[in-house]
C-alpha cells in the first residue's frame, strides 16, 4: 500500500505543479509492461522491477514488470518485435545473450539488431575466468600449459559466450580444455572450491571469494579490466583476441513517435542514474552504471554481433 | 567462536515488534498462498522481492522467510483435504494425509502435518545455527559424481515406494525424465522435443506441469469419479473427541520418525539443487522400512495396532512433512555460506539480500553476524507463528471444503488457471497445463503414479546437467568412480532400494 500511497502522491505533486518534463509531454495511454527476459530472482529482473517501480513513482504512468523467461531474452525479444510501437511495451535483455542467438539461428528468429529502437544500457556484467587460489596457473598461458600436462582441464560455464570462449582457447592453445555446464556462476565457484573442476566462468559473484583469497581472477572477459582486480590482464591484453561484454540494455519495438522515445530514455536514464539501481547493481554484481544511451547501445549490439561470430569461428 | 554481544544484538533485533509482525505476516500470506491450489509461495516471494528493498534488511528476510515457512506448512493442507497438494513438496504428504483426513479425521492429520512441519523446521534450524559452517564444507565435497549417485539413489526410491507396482513407477518416472528434457539441452543448448515451438526452449514450465498433474488432474479425476453435490471432503456429522484432538502420547510416538524424517531433510537441503519432495520420499520410505521392522520385533504387540502405509498411518505424515519443511532451513546452510540458492524460494530470498548489499558467501558470518542471529531469531519465531496461524488456519480451511465438491473443486481450478498464468506469465502455459491434466487423469485411471512422474520431472534437468557434468570431470573413464567413495556408496544403496522395493516387496505380493 506504501508504494501506491507514494505514486498516488508523486502523481499529485506533478499534477500540482503543471510539471514541465516528459510526464507532461508524452503519457502512455495506459500502463506500460516492461517485458524482462529472465526470471524471477536472477539479477537482470532485480535490476528491471527497481526501475519499473521507480519510473513508476516519477512519472505517474503505471510500469509493470513482467517475466518472459526463455532462451536467454529470445523468447522476451520475439514478443517485443510484435508489440505496437506505441511506448507501452519495453523489453530487458543482455546483449550478448542476443547477439549468439542472431548469429546462431538468425534465421529461424522473428527478429535483427535494427528490429529495435534502444533507449539504453545499466551496466555491463564483470565476467572473468576463474580459477581456486591455490591453482598452479596464474593466466592463460599457464592454464594451457597446466591442461598439456594433466590432459584434462574442466572449465565450469553458464552461458554459451563463455562455453565458446573455453572451446576457442582449446583449439587455439591445441590443449585438452573441456567445458562443464552449469546453471549459475555460484555454482562454477561452489566446484572450484570444492576442486571438482580446475577454473571456470563467474561475473560478479567471485569478488568477494577473490578479497578473501579463496579464488583468483586468471582473465576478464571485457575489453576493460575489473576494479577488483587491477592489476589482471584481459583476455585481449593476454594475446587471445576474444572477449564478452554482457550489457543489460533496455528496447522498444522500432518506429517509436518521437515524443515517447524522448521520454522513455530521458524517464528511464534518470532512474539509472539515481542512486539507488547504482547501488543495486553495485551490491548484486559488483559492477557500476553504465548507461551507452540509444546510439551506443545499437553500436555496442553490432559490435557484439561481429565478436560472437568471430568466436564461433574460433571454437569451431 | 562467535561474540556474545553480536549474537545477543542479534536476537534482540530478532524479537522488535517491527520485525516479528514482519515475520506473521510473511507466514500468514505463505500459509494462506500455499493452502491456495495453484498459487505456490515461490511467485508470491518473487513479487515480494523489489518491495522488500524499501523495509530494513532483517525485516526483509524476515518477511520472506515467513512466506517461505508459511507456505511450507500451507501445502500440505489441501494435499491431506482433497488430495491435491498445494506445492509439489506436499505430494508424498497425501499418501497418509488424505486416506486418514477421509476415515474422517481431518483435523487430526492437519495437526499432525502441522506439528510435525514446525518440528522439522526448528530441528534444522538448531542444525543451521549451531553447526552450518561445518556442515558447508561437507557439502562443497559433494561434487557433481557424488550428486548424480544420489539422484540415482533417491528415483530408485520413489519409484519403488509410489503406485501399485514397480514397473507402472519406473515407467511413470521414465515420461517424467522424458519430459523434463523437454527445451534446450544443458550441455550445447541445442533445442530438443520442442516441435517448432521456441516457448518450450526453458522447458515445459515447472508450475504448469505440477499444478496440472497434482491438482487439476486429481480435481478432474474427483469430479468423474463421483457426485459433485456432495460436499468436497465427506465427514461424519458427528466427529468424536478422537478427530478434534491430537494426544500428546500420539505425537511422542513418532518421535524417531521426526528425528529421522528432520535429518533427513536437513542433509538433502544443506545440498543445493535436490530439494524438498525427494527428501519427502526418501523420509517417507525409510519410516516405512523402519515399521516394517518394528512389527517384526517381539513386544511390539501392546501397542494399539496403526493403519498400513498409504491407508492413513501417522508416522507417513510424520515423515514427510518434518522432512520437506527441515529442508526450508537447511537450504539456507549454502545460501548463506556460499552464496547459493537450493531452490527457486532461496534464489530469491538471495536477490532480496543482494539488492540490500549483503553478499551471501563465506564472509557473511564475520561482516554481518549481528545480522545472521538476528535472522536466526526470527526464523525460530516464525515456526512459533507457524504453530499458532496453523491452529486457526486449518479449522478455516476444515469449514470451507464442506462446501459442496462443485464449488471447491470448480473454484480451485480457477485459482489454478490464475496461478499458471501468472507463475509462466503466458497462454502457453495454459496450453501445457491442459495437456498435463489429460495425461494425468489417464495416468490415474490406469495406476501410474503421477507422483513417480512430478519428481522425476522436478529431478530431471538437475539429474541431466550433473550426469553432464560428472562425464566431462571423469573424463568418461568408469575407473574415475573409485575416486568417489561417497557416490559409489550411494549406487549400492539404490541397488539395495530396487531390490528391497521392488522385487522383494513383488515376491511378498505375489
Amino acid at each position: 500500500m506504501k508504494t501506491s500511497l507514494k505514486t498516488f502522491i508523486a502523481a499529485l505533486a506533478l499534477f500540482a505543479l503543471g510539471a514541465g518534463n516528459a510526464a507532461a509531454q508524452w503519457k502512455p495511454d495506459g500502463p506500460i509492461r516492461l517485458l524482462i527476459g529472465f526470471g524471477a530472482g536472477g539479477s537482470t529482473d532485480t535490476i528491471g522491477r527497481i526501475i519499473a517501480k521507480r519510473v513508476q513513482e516519477n512519472t505517474g504512468w503505471k510500469v509493470i514488470a513482467e517475466n518472459k523467461p526463455g532462451a536467454g531474452g529470445v523468447a522476451m525479444s520475439r514478443l517485443l518485435v510484435q508489440a505496437k510501437p506505441d511506448g507501452r511495451t519495453i523489453g530487458m535483455a543482455v546483449t550478448e545473450a542476443i547477439a549468439i542467438n542472431l548469429v546462431q539461428r538468425g534465421d529461424k528468429l522473428n527478429f535483427k539488431v535494427d528490429s529495435f529502437d534502444y533507449i539504453g544500457t545499466v551496466g555491463v556484467a564483470a565476467v572473468g575466468l576463474l580459477a581456486a587460489a591455490d591453482a598452479p596457473f596464474d593466466d592463460i598461458a599457464g592454464m594451457i600449459a597446466h591442461a598439456k600436462k594433466t590432459g584434462n582441464l574442466t572449465v565450469g560455464f553458464n552461458g554459451k559466450g563463455p562455453e565458446l570462449i573455453t572451446r576457442a582457447l582449446a583449439n587455439v592453445g591445441g590443449a585438452p580444455i573441456r567445458p562443464v555446464p552449469t546453471k549459475s556462476g555460484g555454482e562454477v565457484i561452489q566446484n572450484l572450491l570444492g576442486g571438482h573442476i580446475d577454473a571456470g566462468y563467474a561475473a560478479g559473484p567471485q569478488v568477494k571469494y577473490i578479497k578473501n583469497g579463496d579464488i583468483k581472477l586468471i582473465a576478464p572477459l571485457t575489453r576493460d579490466r575489473h576494479s577488483y582486480s587491477p592489476g589482471t590482464k584481459t583476455l585481449v591484453e593476454q594475446g587471445f583476441d576474444f572477449a564478452i561484454e554482457p550489457y543489460f540494455y533496455l528496447a522498444a519495438p522500432k518506429g517509436l513517435p518521437r515524443k515517447a522515445r524522448k521520454a522513455l530514455v530521458r524517464e528511464i536514464g534518470r532512474v539509472i542514474d539515481s542512486g539507488e539501481v547504482a547501488e543495486v547493481i553495485r551490491n548484486s554484481m559488483n559492477t557500476d552504471i553504465k548507461n551507452l544511451g540509444p546510439k551506443g547501445t545499437l553500436d555496442q549490439m553490432k559490435r557484439s554481433l561481429r565478436s560472437n561470430d568471430a568466436l564461433l569461428q574460433a571454437a569451431k | 567462536m562467535p561474540d556474545l554481544a553480536i549474537i545477543a544484538a542479534g536476537l534482540g533485533d530478532a524479537f522488535s515488534p517491527v520485525n516479528l509482525s514482519m515475520a506473521f505476516a510473511g507466514v500468514v500470506l505463505g500459509q494462506f498462498v500455499g493452502a491456495v491450489p495453484g498459487i505456490g509461495p515461490v511467485i508470491v516471494m518473487a513479487i515480494a522481492v523489489p518491495f522488500t528493498f524499501t523495509f530494513e534488511p532483517l525485516a526483509a528476510i524476515a518477511f520472506l522467510v515467513g512466506i517461505s515457512k508459511g507456505g511450507n506448512v500451507g501445502g500440505a493442507i489441501p494435499a491431506v483435504l482433497i488430495n491435491a497438494p498445494g506445492t509439489p513438496d506436499a505430494a508424498a504428504t497425501a499418501l497418509d494425509g488424505y486416506p486418514m483426513a477421509r476415515a474422517g479425521k481431518p483435523l487430526k492429520a492437519m495437526k499432525l502435518a502441522l506439528y510435525s512441519s514446525v518440528s522439522g523446521d526448528t530441528f534444522s534450524d538448531i542444525l543451521l545455527i549451531t553447526v552450518s559452517a561445518p556442515l558447508a564444507l561437507v557439502a562443497l565435497r559433494m561434487g557433481p559424481v557424488e550428486v548424480v549417485c544420489l539422484m540415482i539413489f533417491a528415483l530408485s526410491i520413489i519409484t519403488g515406494l509410489v503406485g501399485d507396482s514397480l514397473g507402472k513407477g519406473v515407467a511413470a518416472a521414465a515420461f517424467g525424465l522424458l519430459c523434463a528434457m523437454v527445451g534446450l539441452d544443458p550441455e550445447h543448448a541445442s533445442p530438443r522435443l520442442e516441435f517448432g515451438h521456441f516457448e518450450l526452449d526453458n522447458g515445459l514450465s515447472l508450475p504448469g506441469v505440477a499444478i496440472s498433474m497434482l491438482v487439476t488432474s486429481e480435481i478432474i479425476y474427483q469430479l468423474a469419479t463421483r457426485s459433485a453435490t456432495a460436499a468436497a471432503v465427506p465427514l461424519p456429522a458427528t466427529r468424536g473427541d478422537d478427530d478434534a484432538r491430537l494426544s500428546r502420547a500420539e505425537f511422542w510416538r513418532c518421535r524417531f520418525t521426526l528425528l529421522r524424517g528432520g535429518a533427513i531433510g536437513a542433509t538433502i537441503g544443506a545440498v543445493p539443487g535436490i530439494g524438498s519432495s525427494a527428501a519427502a520420499f526418501l523420509s517417507y520410505a525409510s519410516a516405512k522400512h523402519a515399521s516394517r521392522k518394528r512389527r517384526a520385533k517381539p513386544g511390539a504387540a501392546h501397542e494399539p495396532p496403526l493403519p498400513d502405509f498409504g491407508k492413513g498411518n501417522p508416522h507417513g505424515i510424520a515423515a514427510t512433512e518434518s522432512a520437506n519443511s527441515a529442508v526450508v532451513g537447511a537450504n539456507l546452510i549454502p545460501l548463506l555460506t556460499l552464496g547459493l540458492p537450493g531452490n527457486v524460494g532461496a534464489a530469491l530470498i538471495i536477490s532480496a539480500l543482494l539488492i540490500q548489499g549483503i553478499q551471501p558467501g563465506p564472509l557473511l558470518f564475520a561482516e554481518q553476524g549481528r545480522l545472521i542471529y538476528g535472522l536466526f531469531g526470527l526464523m525460530l519465531a516464525a515456526n512459533a507463528a507457524n504453530l499458532i496461524v496453523g491452529q486457526f488456519g486449518m479449522r478455516l480451511w476444515v469449514l470451507v471444503v464442506r462446501a459442496p465438491a462443485s464449488v471447491i473443486f470448480a473454484s480451485s481450478l480457477l485459482l489454478c488457471f490464475v496461478g499458471v498464468y501468472s507463475a509462466t506469465g503466458d497462454i502457453f502455459g495454459i496450453k501445457v497445463m491442459l495437456l498435463f491434466s489429460f495425461i494425468g487423469v489417464f495416468m490415474r485411471f490406469f495406476g501410474f503414479s503421477v507422483v513417480a512422474f512430478i519428481i522425476a520431472f522436478i529431478l530431471g534437468p538437475r539429474f541431466e546437467l550433473s550426469l553432464s557434468q560428472a562425464l566431462t570431470i571423469t573424463n568418461r573413464d568408469p575407473m574415475a568412480l573409485l575416486a568417489h567413495p561417497v557416490g559409489i556408496a550411494f549406487l549400492l544403496l539404490a541397488l539395495a532400494a530396487v531390490y528391497v522395493f521392488g522385487f522383494r516387496r513383488h515376491a511378498a505380493q505375489s
